[in-house]
C-alpha cells in the first residue's frame, strides 16, 4: 500500500461540459502530462489509453465466434449421455476407489463375458457424487475406473481390450441430493464399445 | 440503456453530490447510507458500479470554483483554494460528444502540490462509457493505493445451459453484467483458467469425445490444444510470466502435476506422488505452487518450491481440503474445506499458519474460491441441493453479494487479471 485512504477527494468538480457537436478544438496536452505524472507506472503504456479503450471493446459479440452447434451424434455431445449397460455399476465409498465385495462380483461377471467375447472392447467410466471440488473428482473418477480395470486384468482380462475415462461429478446417474443418490453416483460404469 | 450506480456513504452531502453527478451523466442512481441498506439494494438490483466511501469527499458547497472547458485548454485550477478547504486531490473531467464519438478527458490532481497525477483521454462510442469510467476509476484507485482496481475485470465459470446435458464456459463482468457464453459444443467444458494477460482461457473440453486441455483466445475464439496425453486432466493456472501452464493429469489412474509450455513442447512433471495430485495454483512470484494431494489419506493442500525437494502441508483441521487459489499479494491461499459436513471457503498463510474461514452457509456449501486481482475479494460457488450461484465476498468475509444466479450448476469461477 502506497498511500492511505486519508486522502480527501474533492471529487467532482467534474463540470462535465457536454459539448455536443460542433468543432470545439481540443488541446493535445494530456498525453505528455499523463506520462510524466502517473507515479509508479513505469512500464504501463500511460499515454495510449485513447487507442486502448476502443480496442478493448472491439471484439464482436462472442456468440458470433462460437462454433455452430454440433449435431447430437457428435462424439463430444455423446459423452454427456448415459449409456445403458448390460452390467451393474461398481459402487464406491465417499472419496474412495477400493473395489468392494459386491463390486468384485460384478467384475467377475464382466471378466467372464470379456473372456467369452475376445473381440469385445470395454470402456470403464469413472464417476463421483456431487460433493467436493470438480477437479479432484475428475481425478478420483479416473482412479476408480483404473482400479476396476486393474482388477479385471487380475482376473485374466487382456489389458488391451480395456480403456478408461473419467467424468468426475459431471454426469450423475441419480440427480438427487441425498446419500441414496450419492451412493448410486459413486461408480464405475461399463460400456461395451 | 441506462447504467445503474449505487452510491454508498454515511455522509448525506456526499451521497447527494455523487448522485447529482451521475444523474447528470445519464446514470440511474440509487443511494444507501448504511451497509444494511447497501446489501438490500445490491440483492434487489444489478449495478454497474458500486461506490463505497473509500474516499472522503469535500462537500460541494465548499467547492472553490466551477470547472469549465477552459480548464482543459490551459486555464489553471486554483489549487491554493482547494487545498485551503482540505482537498488533497481534485478530479476534473470533460466530456464531449461528436456524432457517435464520445470523448472523455479526465484528470486527477494533487491539490497540495498542484501537480497532475493522472491525465487520460478516452475516445469511444457512447456505449463504451461504462468501460471508460471503469478504466479511469482503476487509475484513481491505483494512484491512491498502489494496487490496480478491479473495475472492468471479468469472471469465467462453467454452467449447464437449459435443455443441455453438457456444460459450457461463460464469462461475466465483475459487476454481474455482460454475461456471455464462450463455448457452444454441448459437451463438457470445464475448469477455466485465465492467462496472465487476460487474453486466453485454458480449460478442459470433452468436445472430441475424450478430454483435452485447450487454450482459447477469448476475443477471437481461436483454439489450440495444449494437453492431450493421459486420462483425466484439468488446468490449474499459468506461471505469472505466461510461459507455463500447470495442470493435473492422470496416467494409469494416478494424477500428478505437470507443466507445459504454452507455445508447445513436452510436458514436465512438477509433482510426483502415490496419491492424487491436482489443482496446481502458482504463487504470484512464480517460484512455488500450491496443490492438492491425498497422499496422507485425505485431500489436503500442499506448497512446493518448483524445482526443489520437499512439500509442506498447509491445510489442517479438516478431512477434505481442495481447490487452492493463491492471493495476488502472495500472502494468503484460499481453498475449499469440509467442516461439519459442509464445505466452506477458508484462507491460510503459505506456511500453514493463520487459518481462517471466510465464507460459509448454514444451509449450503461454499466452494472453489478465486481471488480478485486486487486481492480484496474472492469469488466462489454457493451450492444448496440443486441450486447454485456465484458469490463475491470481501476477503475479510464481511461483505458479500451474488454475482450470478439462475444458471444450472454454475461453478468453477476464475477471476480475470486486472485490466
Amino acid at each position: 500500500m502506497k498511500g492511505t485512504f486519508s486522502w480527501k477527494w474533492a471529487v467532482l468538480a467534474l463540470s462535465v461540459a457536454a459539448l455536443v457537436a460542433a468543432g470545439c478544438a481540443k488541446k493535445q496536452t494530456v498525453k505528455s502530462e499523463g506520462a510524466q505524472g502517473a507515479p509508479g507506472e513505469v512500464s504501463a503504456p500511460a499515454p495510449a489509453p485513447i487507442s486502448e479503450a476502443p480496442a478493448k471493446e472491439a471484439p464482436p459479440a462472442p456468440m458470433a465466434v462460437t462454433p455452430a452447434m454440433p449435431p447430437a451424434a457428435a462424439p463430444g455431445v455423446a459423452v454427456t449421455e448415459e449409456k445403458i449397460s448390460r452390467f451393474d455399476d461398481v459402487r464406491f465409498d465417499f472419496d474412495k476407489s477400493v473395489v468392494k465385495e459386491d463390486g468384485r462380483k460384478t467384475c467377475q461377471i464382466v471378466a467372464d463375458y470379456l473372456k467369452a467375447h475376445p473381440n469385445a472392447q470395454m470402456l470403464i467410466e469413472g464417476h463421483c457424487d456431487e460433493r467436493g471440488t470438480a477437479e479432484y473428482n475428475m481425478a478420483l473418477g479416473e482412479r476408480r475406473a483404473t482400479a476396476v480395470m486393474t482388477y479385471l486384468v487380475s482376473l485374466g482380462v487382456p489389458k488391451g481390450t480395456l480403456s478408461t475415462v473419467s467424468f468426475g461429478k459431471e454426469r450423475p446417474l441419480d440427480p438427487g441430493h441425498n446419500e441414496e443418490a450419492w451412493a448410486k453416483n459413486r461408480r464405475a460404469h461399463f460400456v461395451l464399445k | 440503456m441506462k447504467e445503474y450506480v449505487l452510491v454508498v456513504d454515511d455522509e448525506q452531502s456526499l451521497r447527494q453530490v455523487l448522485e447529482l453527478f451521475f444523474r447528470k451523466e445519464g446514470f440511474e442512481v440509487d443511494t444507501a447510507s448504511s451497509l444494511a441498506e447497501a446489501e438490500a439494494a445490491i440483492a434487489a438490483n444489478a449495478y454497474d458500479l458500486v461506490l463505497t466511501d473509500l474516499f472522503d469527499l469535500v462537500p460541494p458547497t465548499a467547492h472553490m470554483e466551477t470547472v469549465t472547458a477552459a480548464h482543459f485548454s490551459g486555464k489553471p485550477l486554483s489549487f491554493p483554494g482547494w487545498k485551503m478547504i482540505g482537498a488533497e486531490a481534485v478530479v476534473v473531467g470533460n466530456v464531449s460528444v461528436r456524432g457517435d464519438r464520445l470523448s472523455i478527458e479526465m484528470r486527477l490532481y494533487d491539490a497540495t502540490q498542484g501537480t497532475l497525477l493522472v491525465g487520460k483521454r478516452y475516445t469511444g462510442t457512447p456505449g463504451q462509457l461504462r468501460s471508460i469510467v471503469h478504466r479511469f476509476a482503476n487509475e484513481i484507485v491505483y494512484t491512491f493505493t498502489g494496487v490496480r482496481g478491479v473495475f472492468g475485470t471479468e469472471i469465467a465459470f462453467t454452467a449447464r445451459p437449459e435443455r443441455s446435458r453438457g456444460k459450457e464456459l461463460y464469462v461475466v463482468g465483475m459487476d454481474g453484467k455482460d454475461l456471455r457464453k464462450v463455448t457452444a459444443n454441448r459437451s463438457f467444458n470445464l475448469f477455466p483458467r485465465w492467462s496472465p494477460d487476460g487474453r486466453w482461457l485454458a480449460y478442459t473440453s470433452f468436445r472430441t469425445g475424450a478430454p483435452a486441455v485447450y487454450l482459447r483466445n477469448v476475443s477471437t475464439g481461436a483454439e489450440k490444444e495444449v494437453v492431450r496425453f493421459g486420462g483425466s486432466k484439468a488446468p490449474g493456472g499459468f506461471s505469472p510470466d505466461g510461459v507455463w501452464l500447470y495442470a493435473g493429469v492422470s496416467q494409469a489412474g494416478n494424477s500428478d502435476i505437470y507443466r507445459v509450455r504454452v507455445v508447445g513442447g513436452a510436458a514436465e512433471k512438477v509433482v510426483d506422488g502415490w496419491g492424487l495430485e491436482v489443482s496446481p495454483s502458482p504463487s504470484p512470484d512464480g517460484r512455488r505452487i500450491a496443490f492438492v494431494s491425498d497422499r496422507g489419506g485425505s485431500p489436503q493442500i500442499y506448497v512446493k518450491t518448483i524445482g526443489a525437494a520437499g512439500e509442506t502441508r498447509i491445510s489442517s483441521g479438516t478431512d477434505y481440503a481442495t481447490s487452492p487459489s493463491w492471493s495476488p499479494a502472495g500472502d494468503r491461499i484460499a481453498y475449499t474445506a469440509r467442516s461439519g459436513g459442509r464445505f466452506v471457503v477458508a484462507t491460510v498463510a503459505p506456511d500453514g499458519t493463520g487459518t481462517r474461514e471466510v465464507a460459509s452457509a448454514p444451509d449450503g456449501d461454499c466452494e472453489d474460491p478465486s481471488f480478485s486481482p486486487d486481492g480484496r475479494s474472492l469469488v466462489y460457488t454457493y451450492r444448496k441441493r440443486g441450486y447454485s450461484a456465484l458469490k463475491i465476498i470481501s476477503s475479510d468475509g464481511r461483505r458479500q453479494r451474488t454475482l450470478v444466479s439462475g444458471l444450472g450448476d454454475a461453478g468453477s469461477p476464475a477471476w480475470s487479471p486486472g485490466r
